[in-house]
C-alpha cells in the first residue's frame, strides 16, 4: 500500500502524523457531509470521495474552506483539487489529501521523515 | 412573423419548458416546431406544434443500459459519464439531422437546449440566429467550485468536437456551445444563484411552465380542507431508481397524518401497501397534475430537479431537497442558500430524517416567507411571456 511506501526511514513519526490528520480530516468530512450520514461509516486512507462518500462539488468547496481554517494557507487544498483531472477527481481516495496535508505542513509536524 | 425551431434531447425535464415556449410563439401567430427523438418525446408535444422527428439513434436496449449505468454513479463520474457516454455521442448523431431540419423547416431562429449541442454545433457552423434554452441555472451558479478541472475539461471536451465537426478553431476556441452569444433563456430566476449578476443576453424568464401535451388526473376530493397537504416527486428521470428514497419518505411522513396529507408520485408496487392501510393519510399515484397540485400544498418533498424546483417556488411552496446527480446538487444549494427549504441526503435519508426536515418546514415560518419572496421574483421573471419577448426580439 503506497501509506507504507511512502513512509520510508524516519516513517514512524510520519505515521503518526498521518494517523493525526487522517482524524482531522474525518472530522471535516463529518461535518460536511452531516454528522447523521456517516455516523455507521468508517473513513480510512482508502476510503473514495465519489464512490465512497458521494461528495459533490458544492461539499469539496465546503471541506476547502474547512482545512483552510484549520491548516492554514501552508495547506493549499483548492491548488490541490484545481491540478486535477476530471479521472483523479473521480478515484480520489482519503489518502491522498491525508499525504498531501501532511506534505504540506511547516517542518517540524513532519520531524523525522525522510 | 418568423420561424422558430427548437431542438431538444430527448429528456422529459427537457422538453416540457421547450414547449412551454414554443406555445406561447405559437400562440403569438408565429410558425414554430420541435425537433427532437419522436420516441422519447413524442407523448410531450401537443399535437398543435409540428415534431420534426430526428432519428432514433439508440435502440431501447441501449437507452435502457444508459439509464442503468448512470444510475450508479455520483458526482464527478455521473459527470464524466453524462458527457462522454450519452450527450457528445448524442450530438455527432443529431447532427447531420439537424442540419436537414434546418434545411427543411428554414427557421429565422433555432431555440437550442443547452445539453442539445450538437444543434447548437449547426447553428454555429451555418450562422444560423439561436438562442440557448437552459432549463436549469446551474451552470451560471460556479457548478464546478473548487474542482477547476472538471470544468476545464468540459469546455476542452466541446472544443475538441466542434473541431472534429469542422467549425474553424478560431471559433471553437471562442464560442461554448452550451451558451448562445445572442441570448441565453434561463429556466430560474437570478435570486437564486451566488452571484445574481448575468450578462445582459441571459434572460432568467422564471418558470417555463405553458402549454402542455396531457395533465394527469387527480381526485381533489380527497385532499382534507382541515389538514396540510405534502408531495413528494422524484421527477421523471429519477422515481425508478428512487424507492428506498420514497418509502422512507412515505413512512415518515405518515408520522405527521394527524396534521398533514401525503401524496406519494410512485410506480406501481413501491408503497401501495402504506397507502392502503392508511387511504386518508397517503395517497399514491404514478403521475399527477403536479403544476395543478401547488397551490394546495404546504411542503414539496422532491430530488431538486430544477422543474419542479420552479414550480414549487411559483406558488412561494418550500421544498425538503434530496438531490442525486448532475445540476441537482447545485440546485439544492440554491434552496438551502435561499432558506426556501431544507436538504437531505438522497442515499442515506431514513423515515425520521424526511419527517423532520418536513416538519421544520411546517413549523418555521422563515421557510415559507423565503419561498414568498422567491415566488414574487418568479413572477416578475415573466415565465413563457418574457422569454417569448425575447425570442422575438431576436428573430425579428
Amino acid at each position: 500500500m503506497s501509506f507504507q511506501e511512502t513512509a520510508g526511514p524516519g516513517g514512524a513519526g510520519r505515521a503518526e502524523t498521518e494517523a493525526r490528520v487522517l482524524g482531522e480530516v474525518t472530522e471535516d468530512l463529518r461535518e460536511v457531509i452531516g454528522e447523521e450520514y456517516v455516523i455507521d461509516m468508517d473513513i480510512t486512507l482508502e476510503t473514495t470521495f465519489s464512490q465512497d462518500l458521494e461528495l459533490e462539488s458544492i461539499e469539496f468547496v465546503a471541506l476547502a474552506d474547512r482545512l483552510r481554517e484549520r491548516y492554514g494557507e501552508a495547506v493549499d487544498f483548492v491548488g490541490f483539487l484545481a491540478k486535477m483531472d476530471v479521472d483523479q477527481v473521480i478515484n480520489m481516495r482519503v489518502g491522498e489529501v491525508v499525504r498531501f496535508i501532511v506534505d504540506s505542513l511547516p517542518a517540524p509536524a513532519t520531524a523525522g521523515s525522510a | 412573423m418568423s420561424r422558430v425551431l427548437f431542438v431538444v434531447p430527448p429528456l422529459t425535464g427537457h422538453v416540457n419548458p421547450a414547449v412551454g415556449i414554443a406555445g406561447e410563439l405559437a400562440d403569438r401567430g408565429h410558425d414554430v416546431a420541435v425537433a427532437g427523438h419522436a420516441g422519447v418525446i413524442g407523448g410531450l408535444v401537443p399535437p398543435g406544434l409540428p415534431l420534426l422527428a430526428l432519428p432514433e439513434t439508440l435502440s431501447e436496449d441501449d437507452r435502457a443500459d444508459i439509464v442503468a449505468r448512470s444510475r450508479a454513479l455520483r458526482g464527478p463520474a455521473s459527470l464524466k459519464f453524462l458527457w462522454e457516454d450519452f450527450l457528445l455521442p448524442l450530438a455527432a448523431a443529431m447532427a447531420p439531422a439537424v442540419d436537414a431540419a434546418v434545411d427543411e423547416f428554414r427557421p429565422d431562429l433555432l431555440v437550442i437546449d443547452q445539453q442539445a449541442v450538437g444543434a447548437a454545433m449547426v447553428a454555429r457552423r451555418r450562422r444560423l440566429h439561436w438562442a440557448t434554452l437552459a432549463t436549469t441555472s446551474a451552470e451560471f451558479d460556479n457548478p464546478y467550485g473548487v474542482l477547476a478541472g472538471l470544468g476545464q475539461w468540459v469546455a476542452d471536451l466541446l472544443r475538441d468536437f466542434q473541431l472534429a465537426q469542422g467549425v474553424p478553431a478560431g471559433e471553437a476556441a471562442a464560442g461554448d456551445l452550451r451558451f448562445s452569444d445572442e441570448l441565453t433563456l434561463v429556466a430560474s430566476v437570478r435570486e437564486l444563484l451566488r452571484d445574481p449578476e448575468v450578462p445582459s443576453h441571459v434572460a432568467f424568464v422564471g418558470s417555463a411552465v405553458g402549454r402542455r401535451a396531457q395533465t394527469a388526473a387527480f381526485p381533489w376530493e380527497w385532499l382534507d380542507p382541515d389538514r396540510e397537504a405534502v408531495l413528494v416527486s422524484l421527477g421523471t428521470v429519477t422515481r425508478e431508481a428512487g424507492g428506498r428514497f420514497l418509502r422512507a419518505a412515505a413512512e415518515g411522513l405518515l408520522g405527521l397524518a394527524g396534521r398533514a396529507q401525503t401524496v406519494v408520485v410512485a410506480p406501481p408496487g413501491l408503497v401501495d401497501d402504506l397507502a392502503d392501510a392508511a387511504p386518508d393519510d397517503l395517497l399514491v399515484a404514478p403521475f399527477v397534475p403536479q403544476v395543478e397540485l401547488m397551490p394546495k400544498l404546504s411542503a414539496v418533498v422532491c430530488h431538486a430537479g430544477n422543474n419542479t424546483v420552479c414550480e414549487a417556488l411559483s406558488r412561494g411552496v418550500p421544498l425538503v431537497v434530496a438531490p442525486v446527480r448532475d445540476d441537482q446538487p447545485i440546485i439544492g444549494e440554491q434552496i438551502a442558500r435561499s432558506g426556501a427549504g431544507l436538504r437531505i441526503k438522497f442515499g442515506r435519508a431514513g423515515p425520521a430524517a424526511v419527517r423532520a426536515a418536513v416538519t421544520a418546514l411546517l413549523d418555521d415560518p422563515s421557510h415559507r416567507q423565503a419561498a414568498g419572496r422567491l415566488r414574487e421574483a418568479f413572477a416578475a421573471a415573466g415565465g413563457v411571456a418574457a422569454a417569448a419577448d425575447r425570442l422575438e426580439k431576436l428573430a425579428a
